[in-house]
């Protein structure tokens, strides 16, 4: 523990150097107008600047894009409260009780509830992440590739299982995901797999292109279909606001640690963040006394969901660094941010680049608190971004995806990827297949084939290997349970009518 | 709906076929040493093709029961769409020729204009600074060279 914390001061000393703290409030700047606006992500945004990033030092580079990953956390919201449009997913929970609190006349209460729930949920989040990463990291030293291959298995069994979109399409859109990601040169063989003969295949696709097209222009299509209807209230937020801000986070106590909670739990599990804002309403919602006013403008609707999409956000962070598996796009491409730097995500990273590690989790506690005061101090001016017309700034957006795909390989065939990838994103959408677990198994494909092929080379054909003692067997049937959920819990529900009827 | 849904997992079957043809190719058994190049991609395409003849086959039930449902697109969606789509591509068309930024600086100047009846002077200003810092900020200051075209090089000579 107290390792830890010495580790942690060595960090912040790294944190707030003039300069990455300048670059973080850069970050945090761009991040909180990438929230805001429809169409630009969390994923995108990040995505868009690691050609940027590579030239910097790694740990300046790692503080740039987290800080807009924290910038669009908070962002989000401020669009869902204001304008009615959830900027992010996870902010749609946001809505029910936010818009109509802020239409109610009390936008800067609504504003400032949201803020500081996200402080909270972005502070339990970051304790965990400096006190847990190390165990973990620890503790995943010694996974062996069919450990490594199970929690793969993990990770995709809880966007079938917990994911809540339906199973089928969900395995159709990882699988896809994978075979996307297998496309090129066969990493441990050297053979051409998938190309067809064509020399623009050889380099495979890559997945930063792909997030800018699933995610940029899908979304840009969504909305254009829909038409941008943009009647917000304007806002300030004065000190009267933050006052009773403050009274009325101290009167629901029960919301915001039950928030922070689900928040932080959910978002070790992949696609955590949205499912996790509902749930987080839900047991507000339940518990609350009063019910009734949920949906017409209730604090502690306002004050749980943000907590949990904050937490559950930061917390994502840990299983990033420590087993090198992202929880959702966004950690996928700051993930790929790193792999740039050479610096693999894993428990190894903890051992061999202990002065980056800890310099990115002071940054996560640096970036949360100053981004708290960013948000507070100019969300009027963040919100008038969205008075710009469309027309305008849909171009641009458009103008800088491309550069953003063409720049991570310097290859022209990339932002031709990043249409055909931007219609299939609109198609997906539309037909309720999830993106998420597509993208992660494209960052994840070779890492998972490598660790399955080495794995069963260890256990000489046998796939018994990947349910081992002691560490992957429970992983594995962790794995089936929340794989089969959707099942056992339908199966669960006609059991129990049957009884009742 | 229902026709989109079937088009695009037949598509994705497509795929799977393809991905197998290849993995039989490659080899998909257990080689010398371990297994062989197609073995992993093999499993997928079948799980893709297993997956996608469910969805088809559900959808086409429903079809068959329900009728089409909902349309894919709103009544008058695609047209916008395609007001996105078409200007998006011939920009980058055009970037194959004259490079990026200038083809930027046209295609800011045209959806502007011409789709969101914007007013000359701000289209003008806006699609000129726009690629202007743009070009300072990622070809000069972070150094990440972005496509100059076939004659890019000589329409931006400094």
């Amino acid at each position: 523990m107290g390792g830890d914390l010495n580790n942690l001061m060595m960090g912040l000393g790294v944190a707030l150097q003039g300069y990455n703290l300048m670059i973080a409030v850069i970050g945090l700047v761009l991040g909180i107008i990438v929230g805001v606006l429809p169409g630009l992500g969390g994923a995108n945004g990040v995505a868009i600047l690691i050609p940027v990033v590579v030239s910097m030092p790694a740990t300046t580079g790692v503080i740039l894009l987290s800080s807009i990953y924290w910038g669009a956390l908070y962002g989000g919201s401020i669009t869902s409260i204001l304008f009615n449009i959830p900027g992010e997913p996870w902010s749609v929970a946001t809505t029910f009780d936010g818009y109509p609190m802020a239409k109610g006349g009390r936008p800067g209460k609504a504003l400032v509830l949201s803020f500081l729930s996200h402080g909270a949920g972005a502070f339990l989040g970051v304790i965990m992440l400096t006190f847990f990463a190390p165990i973990i990291a620890e503790f995943a030293l010694k996974f062996g590739p069919a450990e490594i291959f199970s929690v793969m298995i993990l990770t995709f069994s809880a966007f079938v299982g917990l994911g809540g979109k339906s199973p089928l399409k969900t395995v159709t859109s990882i699988l896809f995901g994978f075979i996307l990601a297998a496309v090129g040169m066969d990493i441990v063989s050297g053979q051409l797999r998938m190309t067809f003969g064509s020399v623009d295949l050889m380099g495979g696709f890559n997945f930063i292109v792909a997030v800018i097209g699933l995610f940029g222009l899908g979304e840009i299509f969504l909305t254009v279909e829909e038409g941008l209807k943009v009647e917000g209230v304007t806002a300030k937020v004065g000190l009267k606001d933050i006052g009773e801000g403050v009274k009325e986070i101290l009167r629901y106590p029960k919301a915001l640690i039950m928030g922070t909670l689900i928040g932080c739990w959910m978002g070790l599990k992949p696609g955590g963040a949205t499912p996790a804002s509902f749930m987080a309403y839900g047991f507000a919602k339940q518990s609350a006394k009063n019910k009734v006013e949920f949906g017409k403008g209730a604090s502690n609707g306002i004050i749980a969901p943000e907590a949990a999409a904050h937490g559950a956000g930061t917390s994502a962070t840990l299983p990033m660094i420590t087993l090198g598996i992202p929880g959702s796009p966004t950690m996928a491409v700051i993930m790929g941010g790193l792999m740039i730097f050479g610096l693999q995500p894993g428990p190894m990273l903890f051992k061999e680049h202990a002065d980056f590690v800890w310099g990115l989790i002071a940054s996560c506690w640096v970036g949360n608190f100053i981004g708290l005061f960013l948000v507070m101090a100019f969300a009027p001016i963040f919100a008038a971004i969205l008075k710009i017309r469309f027309a305008i700034f849909m171009p641009i957006i458009i103008y800088v995806c491309a550069i953003g795909a063409y720049a991570v390989n310097n290859r022209m065939i990339d932002v031709y990827y990043m249409i055909i990838f931007g219609i299939l994103g609109y198609l997906f959408k539309k037909l309720d297949y999830p993106l998420a677990p597509m993208v992660l198994a494209l960052v994840l494909g070779d890492m998972a084939e490598q660790a399955m092929r080495q794995a069963l080379i260890m256990g000489q054909g046998n796939p018994l290997i990947f349910f081992r003692p002691p560490i992957a067997l429970p992983i594995m049937v962790a794995a089936l349970v929340i794989f089969f959920w959707p099942t056992i819990s339908s199966f669960r529900k006609k059991l129990a009518a049957g009884k009742a009827g | 709906m229902r026709k989109a849904d079937i088009a695009v997992a037949l598509l994705l079957m497509g795929v799977g076929i393809l991905v197998i043809a290849d993995s039989v190719r490659l080899g998909f058994k257990w080689g010398t040493n371990g297994p062989e190049s197609g073995f992993f991609p093999f499993y997928l395409g079948a799980g893709l093709i297993l997956c996608t003849c469910i969805i088809v086959f559900k959808a086409a039930i429903k079809l068959k029961k329900e009728g089409a449902g909902a349309r894919l697109m709103p009544k008058g969606g695609l047209k916008p769409i395609l007001w996105v789509l078409v200007p998006a591509s011939v920009m980058i068309l055009v970037t194959e020729f004259v490079g990026l930024h200038i083809a930027a600086a046209l295609y800011l100047a045209f959806y502007m204009r011409a789709v969101g009846k914007i007013g000359w002077v701000t289209t003008l200003l806006i699609s000129v600074l726009m690629p202007v810092s743009l070009y300072i900020a990622f070809d000069k200051l972070f150094l990440v060279p972005l496509p100059q075209g076939l004659w890019g090089a000589y329409l931006i000579p400094f």
